[in-house]
């Protein structure tokens, strides 16, 4: 499948975090066609392993989270009106007037209805709104909605990923569906080329509530380098420039106290001589990403962190490049074929 | 069942200091399981043998407190929390420590506005008349809880610690009601909890479980005024869908419901948007263990004077009982 197809397939699966049985089953398909194996965990983690061809394999762990943020109904009015909350981090700010789907019974439409500017008194014209004042609105009648919501049903935005100009894409979840799509670049191109070492490529769960699929895949799998796949953020106008990174440069290679020295080093290395794009991203804590969790789990995993730059990170419009998705998932697997192993 | 809450909820167990408490609970049980032991952290671990799952039901026995960190020279307490403490909650309250001393909590007066209170601009009077007199009663570095009693009114409770004896009195119950089930079960009361859900992750990683229940209090929306929540205390026990340090996973959150359902239990979902529970740690152990939660509508939790509704109590029990079988 081509990269920007693969990307909207991707963007447009429902995956809110703890609730990812909804997507589990086709990750694994896509998984498939390149793996020797492909399981999916008790918290529905999806593993691919690639055999190695080496005599003396090592095992590289890479992992991408593929849930997104999204709302969880809290109550249900006798109006009809759905409260909410939100799942992982979603800013109040951007999210009125958006279009939902409520997970209920049956996947049901419904908006964020906001206040029109005629009936917001002056005083109140500059505030902003409360997601606890918000609600979501199924097409109001509070019997029908009983019927067929419940507190507790999961809802995901409704914005179907779209090409831009320039080989850019924007939709609601490029964090991090665009790390799944450079799973899937990577897995792709270790079909090309030898690696000696096992290769378990894994689709994570439930990072935007504390890295927890991560927490419980590295116990399961006994890795000796993790590779781990996440969005940094794309430079926009007001980022900070050292937090922010332009699209179209390639992916972000980490380098920090948690990050191995050695092997992030000697990726850079090898961009450097196979002309693959990238870009340094210093990062002087614990990066607030799975690289954070692989760090300390077991003995230790020594870990690289690559990250694709999308702007508007944790909005339903993420832009990221497809060349960075393509050079990423390149780089990572010419490392995994070349790396050396003392 | 009052009577058990009763013996529960008065006696001295804040997080670190689980001794007193669990050997109440071990007292109760034993020769009502086939094993009781204690962990390094101090959970006590009550199993009954099966052949089946390895199911375990969670209760944190540790309760909030505080412990006394400098004694000034006219014998004055000054302390910090154990668990968390809210400033204007603890003002004027008694406290007892585990060797019966009582303090009342009081803070300076020259503070200025009231809302700027802090813990550190308060004291515990234990009515020591000098340095000299108050180290011979307590020492730095212990705990006290809070002093409340334990009363049934109306078919509700009010009480301090509810959270989470409540939680311990539902498992004690449900240990001796012996319900008849092929399933392995892990009584397990948990050590500080309060503290970041701490006894529950070893005592998880020693079990090795295939699914885990947490039982502890919930909130509610059902006082003046209170923030919207759609737990009321007295509609039944409510279902874990999720809190701040779990989501619960779908297959035990949709077999609580389908328990709940056969049997006609009552029961509500609880979205708690503060604070977490012991399936917070299990279910990041061992590789995952799929955990789910029962929770008890509280109101004023983290107060001296928690409410609890008995039928939720009665309900919990049996949906539990229904969740081993």
């Amino acid at each position: 499948m081509e990269c920007v197809e693969l990307l909207k397939k991707l963007s447009n699966m429902r995956a809110v975090s703890g609730r990812e049985n909804m997507a589990a089953g086709e990750i694994a398909e896509l998984f498939r066609q390149y793996c020797d194996d492909v399981s999916i965990d008790a918290f529905y983690n999806v593993i691919g392993f690639k055999k190695g061809q080496g005599e003396k394999p090592g095992n590289v762990l890479v992992t991408a989270h593929y849930d997104e943020i999204g709302l969880i109904v809290t109550g249900i009015e006798d109006s009809g009106f759905l409260r909410f909350t939100a799942v992982g981090g979603v800013d109040a700010k951007v999210i009125g007037a958006m279009e939902v789907t409520v997970h209920g019974k049956e996947d049901l439409f419904g908006v964020i209805g906001v206040k029109p500017p005629h009936l917001i008194p002056p005083e109140d014209k500059n505030k902003g709104i409360k997601m606890e004042d918000m609600r979501i609105d199924i097409g109001y009648d509070g019997e029908k909605a009983r019927e067929l919501v419940s507190i507790g049903d999961m809802v995901s935005f409704n914005s179907p990923a779209r090409e831009l100009l320039n080989n850019r894409m924007a939709g609601k979840s490029m964090d991090n569906r665009s790390g799944v799509a450079v799973l899937i670049e990577i897995l792709k191109e270790l079909q090309k080329i030898k690696h000696d070492d096992n290769v378990y490529i894994v689709a994570t769960v439930q990072e935007e509530l504390g890295l927890i699929g991560a927490i419980c895949a590295t116990y399961n799998i006994k890795a000796d380098l993790g590779i781990v796949i996440d969005v940094c953020h794309g430079d926009m106008p007001d980022a900070p420039s050292d937090e922010a990174f332009p699209l179209d440069k390639g992916a972000a290679v980490a380098i920090g106290p948690i990050i191995s020295r050695k092997h992030a080093r000697e990726c850079i290395k090898l961009a450097k001589e196979e002309n693959i794009s990238y870009q340094i991203d210093p990062e002087a804590g614990d990066t607030g990403t799975e690289a954070a969790v692989l760090a300390v789990a077991r003995e230790g995993i020594p870990v690289i962190l690559l990250s694709i730059p999308s702007k508007y990170m944790h909005t339903t419009v993420e832009m990221i490049s497809v060349s960075d998705v393509v050079a990423t998932g390149r780089l990572a697997a010419r490392y995994i074929a070349g790396r050396s192993k003392e | 069942m009052f009577n058990i809450i009763n013996k529960l909820t008065h006696t001295f167990g804040p997080s670190g200091n689980e001794k007193k408490i669990a050997d109440l609970i071990r007292d109760m049980l034993k020769g009502k399981v086939d094993e009781i032991k204690t962990d390094a952290l101090g959970n006590l671990i009550c199993i009954k043998k099966g052949s089946g799952k390895k199911i375990m039901l969670a209760a944190h026995m540790d309760e909030i407190g505080i412990i006394v960190s400098y004694i000034d020279e006219k014998g004055f307490l000054r302390f910090s929390n154990v668990g968390g403490i809210n400033p204007f909650v603890i003002l004027g309250q008694r406290v007892v420590f585990e060797n019966g001393t009582v303090g009342v909590v009081w803070y300076e007066e020259n503070i200025g506005d009231i809302k700027s209170i802090k813990l550190e601009k308060m004291y515990i009077d234990i009515a020591a008349k000098s340095q000299a007199d108050a180290e011979r009663l307590v020492s730095v570095g212990d705990m006290a809880v809070f002093e409340s009693g334990t009363i049934l009114q109306n078919g509700r409770i009010i009480s301090k610690s509810m959270d989470d004896r409540i939680g311990c009195a539902i498992l004690v119950q449900i240990a001796l009601n012996q319900p008849r089930t092929e399933n392995e079960i892990y009584y397990v009361f948990t050590a500080q909890e309060e503290v970041g859900l701490r006894g529950a992750r070893t005592a998880a990683y020693g079990i090795m479980p295939d699914m885990a229940l947490a039982v502890d209090v919930t909130t509610t929306g059902d006082t003046p005024e209170c923030k919207p929540m759609s737990v009321r205390i007295g509609d039944g026990p409510a279902i874990k869908i999720k809190d701040r340090s779990v989501i619960a996973h779908p297959q035990i959150k949709d077999r609580l419901i389908k328990c709940a359902e056969e049997h006609n239990i009552p029961h509500q979902f609880e979205i708690l948007v503060q604070g977490g529970t012991d399936a917070g740690s299990i279910h990041t152990t061992a590789g995952g263990i799929p955990s789910g939660g029962v929770a008890i509508p509280t109101r004023n939790v983290h107060n001296s004077a928690e409410i609890v509704d008995m039928k939720d109590v009665e309900n919990a029990v049996k949906l539990i009982e229904a969740f081993i079988r």
